[in-house]
């Protein structure tokens, strides 16, 4: 959603830079003039970012609160005094470090699957077209995508289970599987525009196919591997319902299902729920903020293709 | 053709073989991965409460130092129920709420039998009752009642005393009372039309609750099956007609806006003071009091009629306690639930809850909040909420929700004994 918010931003700022230098001979206009803004287009975005920045400002102020601050006022207030305890008490509450771990290492080698798998098979499916074969393989993939994931979800776990994998290993197999037919397709369409030309001058230097993929072919894929990586890590650190289900042993499981903890039936320990829910956002946010630039031309890419 | 298929089938074959082979070292890695110490047995404890986990981590320190043979972990997602029993793997001790839901698992024989525990002796065979009529596994005790929460009106006893308001023992008292708080400018009921379960478990449950023999009436509904026709003496048009216009004078004394207002709101509005009375059960009173910490809390069995006599209290069974069938450390899951089943943990977690102990002789309540509902339990004198025998494929807070709307009573009734019959035609064996 920030992403959205931001392309347009940087869209119309391209825009001016483009027009800059050909306004600028003609007319001499100082160069505050040169960069001009467009206010009204401000203004809107201005408006657009509350619809992050809003829910943000709740969500921080709530981790803030003392219980009797929560139900008083607008909920606009900032807290005064602010309760940075809630932050030690979600900590302690939810074991944050092991289920930090967890879902640390459910996301890493999801995303690492992920990228490995998908673009392996969407290379050999591209470069093998002229084959039944791969043809038929690639309509099989993407025929995982009209499964709905609650359907299959009961035989999984007994299937699972007997393969011993009810555990976070078995959570990362199925985020790999799960996301294999759509990113594929995301894989297959960029391995296209690869000219083969690329690949054969390689040949004619001995190289073997791995070494091919390895060499020319994975580097080439890097803004795909970032969209692929940024959905894939995005799935695996937000998701609920698989780890909920698959991970038997309660000290396994990873943060969401944790998070569970302040919400009861009747009660909710709001303060504490989002002190740990920023806790869990940190690694999330981090990412966003110093990948910033790859996020943005991943989701771009993702959308033409 | 012929001469292809033994060759393809050797292949699957030997596909299947190799398969196993590989995965063979993985699934015996994962059986023996749980970090088993000698002579220590490990006990799995789901629990169906978040909020208590605090509390359950105490009492199980406690037992562990007790029984140093015995490591007992604690789960409270409860999620992994289901999934645990695909697995073939589940917990060894749990505890669930019980109704409709927790009674499918009950009688299809999921649970061991418990009446032969020590504990199981020392339980109010009143309490006992409200678990079994659920539905039992041959005759067996599948489950044993841990905490029973009974749910009436909540009042403000400040507001009350500053407008003379006793506490009613009739329906005409508690009109009158709506009437004198309305009269002084203050919302006599608060509602939270926008959470449907609210309306369920408050004005529904407690109007029919005190108003028809619940147990009774689903008793007969249930044997009846899909063969029920409006006009049948089991029906819901046979019987709860009469109910119906209570139900609407009761929600005609809430403030305006109600159906705006959910839960969360509910209980922010009426720890504020902004209402006398609340139709909440025990769950809610932690969160008014949250809201404000020197309101002064009571509650009170609606009395749905005029004759005393009649007026009952909703109860629920909270908390049971289960063990599994063919969990492998029986003995020790036994001496576990019996350890819960002490009077200083039950009691004191019923005490902490707002809830009552099921024991036998339980001590009395002393919790001003929940006091004036001790009677109605010790006599026996409540049923279970009428919306917690719904299958909970049945949408009966909405149904509920759009009659309180459109007042349109018999319209309500049919569509409620149609959802029935196409449930139980769908559910019918």
């Amino acid at each position: 959603m920030t992403a959205s918010t931001a392309q347009p931003h940087s869209a119309s700022a391209a825009n001016d830079r483009r027009q800059a230098p050909m306004r600028g001979p003609l007319v001499r206009r100082s160069s505050r003039e040169g960069f001009k803004v467009n206010w009204w287009l401000t203004a809107l975005m201005l408006v657009a970012s509350l619809t992050i920045l809003l829910p943000l400002y709740f969500t921080v102020a709530m981790a803030l609160k003392s219980a009797d601050q929560i139900g008083t006022g607008t909920g606009l207030a900032w807290p005064l005094p602010m309760n940075w305890n809630n932050f030690a008490e979600a900590y302690v509450a939810t074991n944050f470090p092991k289920a930090f771990l967890s879902t640390a290492f459910v996301t890493v080698f999801s995303v690492l699957g992920a990228l490995a798998s998908s673009s392996l098979v969407a290379y050999a499916i591209v470069r093998n077209w002229h084959r039944k074969f791969f043809r038929g393989s690639f309509v099989y993939l993407l025929s995982a995508m009209f499964i709905p994931f609650p359907v299959i979800i009961l035989p999984l776990i007994k299937q699972t289970a007997l393969l011993g994998l009810d555990n976070p290993g078995g959570v990362i197999f199925l985020h790999v599987l799960g996301g294999i037919s759509f990113n594929t397709l995301l894989y297959i369409a960029f391995v296209r525009s690869i000219p083969v030309e690329l690949e054969e001058s390689a040949r004619m230097d001995g190289a073997t196919t791995w070494q091919v993929f390895r060499k020319i072919i994975f580097p080439l894929l890097a803004p795909m591997n970032a969209t692929v990586g940024i959905f894939a890590f995005l799935g695996s650190w937000n998701d609920f319902l698989l780890p909920q289900m698959m991970i038997a042993d309660p000290a396994l499981q990873t943060l969401p299902v944790v998070q569970m903890l302040f919400q009861g039936e009747f009660n909710t320990d709001y303060s504490l729920a989002f002190a740990s829910y920023l806790m869990a956002m940190a690694p999330t946010l981090v990412v966003y903020i110093l990948a910033q630039r790859w996020v943005l031309s991943g989701v771009m890419r993702g959308a033409v293709k | 053709m012929t001469a292809v298929l033994p060759s393809r089938r050797l292949l699957l074959k030997a596909a299947g073989i190799s398969c196993t082979a590989a995965l063979l070292p993985l699934s015996a890695c994962a059986t023996s991965s749980p970090a088993q110490q000698k002579g220590v047995t490990q006990l799995r404890f789901m629990q169906n409460k978040p909020e208590v986990v605090a509390y359950f981590n105490q009492v199980i320190k406690d037992f562990e130092a007790l029984n140093p043979d015995i490591h007992v972990v604690q789960d409270f997602n409860e999620g992994n129920f289901v999934p645990s029993l695909v697995r073939n793997d589940p917990p060894d001790v749990v505890t669930r709420g019980f109704a409709q839901a927790t009674a499918d698992f009950t009688r299809k024989g999921v649970f061991a039998d418990l009446s032969d525990l020590p504990s199981a002796a020392t339980i109010d065979p009143k309490v006992q009752a409200l678990v079994n009529s659920w539905g039992q596994y041959k005759g067996e005790t599948s489950a044993i009642p841990f905490s029973l929460a009974g749910a009436g009106v909540i009042y403000n006893r400040d507001i009350f005393a500053q407008n003379g308001v006793a506490v009613p023992t009739t329906w005409d008292e508690f009109l009158a009372a709506c009437e004198i708080f309305g009269a002084a400018g203050i919302t006599p009921i608060y509602g939270t039309f926008k959470d449907t379960w609210t309306l369920q478990q408050g004005a529904f449950d407690y109007v029919t609750g005190g108003t028809v023999d619940v147990e009774d009436f689903f008793a007969r509904l249930y044997a009846e099956g899909a063969d029920i026709r409006e006009d049948a003496p089991e029906s819901f048009s046979s019987n709860f007609g009469p109910a119906l216009p209570k139900i609407l004078q009761l929600t005609a004394f809430t403030q305006t806006g109600a159906s705006s207002k959910n839960y969360a709101d509910g209980n922010a509005a009426f720890g504020r003071g902004q209402a006398a009375m609340y139709l909440q059960g025990p769950w809610a009173l932690s969160e008014l009091v949250k809201a404000n910490k020197n309101i002064q809390l009571g509650t009170f069995p609606l009395p749905a009629t005029n004759n005393p006599a009649d007026t009952k209290a909703r109860v629920n069974v909270d908390m049971a306690l289960s063990i599994t069938r063919n969990t492998p450390n029986r003995a020790a899951a036994e001496r576990f639930v019996n350890y819960l089943l002490e009077p200083s943990v039950v009691n004191t977690f019923n005490e902490k809850n707002a809830a009552f102990s099921p024991l036998m002789n339980a001590p009395a309540v002393g919790n001003p909040q929940i006091s004036g509902l001790a009677a109605y339990v010790a006599e026996g004198r409540y049923y279970q909420g009428a919306g917690t025998y719904f299958p909970p494929s049945v949408p009966l807070g909405n149904y509920i929700q759009s009659f309180v709307y459109n007042r349109n009573a018999g319209q309500f009734l049919r569509d409620l004994d149609a959802e029935w019959r196409r449930v139980a035609e769908r559910t019918a064996v």
